[in-house]
């Protein structure tokens, strides 16, 4: 195919699509109400959701915290209360500006790089949330074991510790850290390309 | 005339738009419609605000095309699909399946071979290089182009010499 066939055959398209109807008054009206918008609404509810538990239990370890009474517990449960609260608020940011993105104020090359921008801080975010996610799970074992317990996991009995479930979880996490790491890597370095190619 | 029958006509009288458009953007025909539906809901957004300061094709190929890329960023997010459909948006579904048979030149299903052909070759051009290759083959001028897309004209005229050049080599492998 030429690329002269390829323009003929697109008019003749063009003109086939026109006479087609494919949309009526009824369907257009409903296609303007909310209820076709929840997709993206809906992620950032699941996002929201995550957020609320996150803040739930920030809340409990700061009520808490007294509980704790060594400086390696204190400290374990200040930075826990830390990654709860600074996560989910970059998240629910990160995804409210996507969301709020007024579309028809910008040109193609403006949206584009926006996209790309706001893809690469996403995907950064995503990337800190992996590598951090089993630090936290470190260090929440112990907050959580002397909040509810009262006891101290650094001081007791070290061979009645689950050791085969906390190594099968970090083998888990290190291959899932791999994997993520590639996937991250691949669609960082395709935002990356976009914003190359527009500043040529 | 009423907002919205004003906005009805608006889009039924450019539907063909839209529908390319989404053809190029979505990964199936699923997709198209979601697509579909979104640029609508953004140009029903935006319609009390477009005054007119430029041609309604110009708007609309603007939302329409932002919209597509913001659409493709969501479509990653998301992970999966809630859709809410109707009686009225499984007809879309069916019609937006595929564009009948023209009365001229080869046969319906030849045409309809070089059409997916066709939009197969420009799904392999970047997002930057479907933009601007959908607008050239609408027969938009580089100066609606360069507004639509926000490059300069010079800037369209070189690209369009690249992406054309690019689209011969992928056509002739």
């Amino acid at each position: 195919m030429e690329l002269e066939e390829m323009k003929t055959l697109w008019e003749e398209m063009s003109l086939k699509v026109e006479k087609q109807q494919l949309v009526t008054d009824q369907l257009i009206m409903e296609m303007t109400q909310q209820k076709y918008r929840n997709k993206f609404s809906k992620l950032f509810m699941y996002e929201a959701s995550g957020a609320v538990v996150c803040y739930i239990m920030a809340i409990f370890m700061l009520f808490n915290m007294d509980k704790l009474d060594t400086w390696y517990l204190l400290a374990c449960g200040i930075l826990c209360v830390g990654f709860l609260a600074i996560l989910p608020f970059f998240s629910l940011r990160s995804l409210n500006r996507i969301k709020r993105l007024e579309i028809s104020n910008y040109s193609y090359k403006e949206t584009l790089v926006r996209f790309a921008k706001s893809k690469k801080r996403m995907l950064l975010l995503q990337r800190l949330g992996l590598y951090i996610s089993p630090l936290f799970f470190l260090m929440v074992l112990p907050v959580t074991n002397k909040m509810f317990n009262d006891k101290d996991m650094f001081q007791s009995d070290i061979s009645a510790f689950p050791w085969v479930f906390v190594g099968i979880f970090f083998v888990f996490i290190i291959l899932f850290s791999r994997w993520g790491y590639g996937c991250y890597k691949s669609m960082t370095n395709s935002a990356e390309n976009v914003l190359k190619e527009l500043d040529d | 005339m009423q907002p919205k029958q004003d906005f009805i006509q608006t889009i039924k009288d450019n539907e063909g738009i839209i529908y390319k458009i989404t053809r190029v953007y979505a990964k199936d025909v699923e997709d198209q419609k979601d697509l579909y539906q979104e640029i609508v809901y953004q140009l029903w957004k935006s319609f009390d605000t477009f005054k007119g300061q430029s041609k309604i094709s110009t708007w609309m190929y603007r939302v329409a095309l932002n919209t597509s890329i913001a659409h493709l960023n969501r479509e990653k997010k998301k992970g999966h699909k809630v859709s809410v459909d109707s009686e009225h948006m499984d007809r879309l579904h069916v019609s937006l399946g595929k564009v009948q048979e023209p009365q001229l030149g080869s046969t319906g299903s030849q045409w309809q071979e070089q059409i997916d052909l066709l939009y197969a070759h420009i799904k392999e051009l970047n997002l930057i290089e479907k933009g601007l290759i959908l607008l050239f083959l609408e027969g938009k001028a580089y100066e609606e182009i360069a507004a639509i897309t926000g490059f300069t004209v010079t800037n369209v005229g070189t690209r369009l010499t690249r992406i054309k050049q690019k689209l011969k080599t992928n056509i002739q492998k």
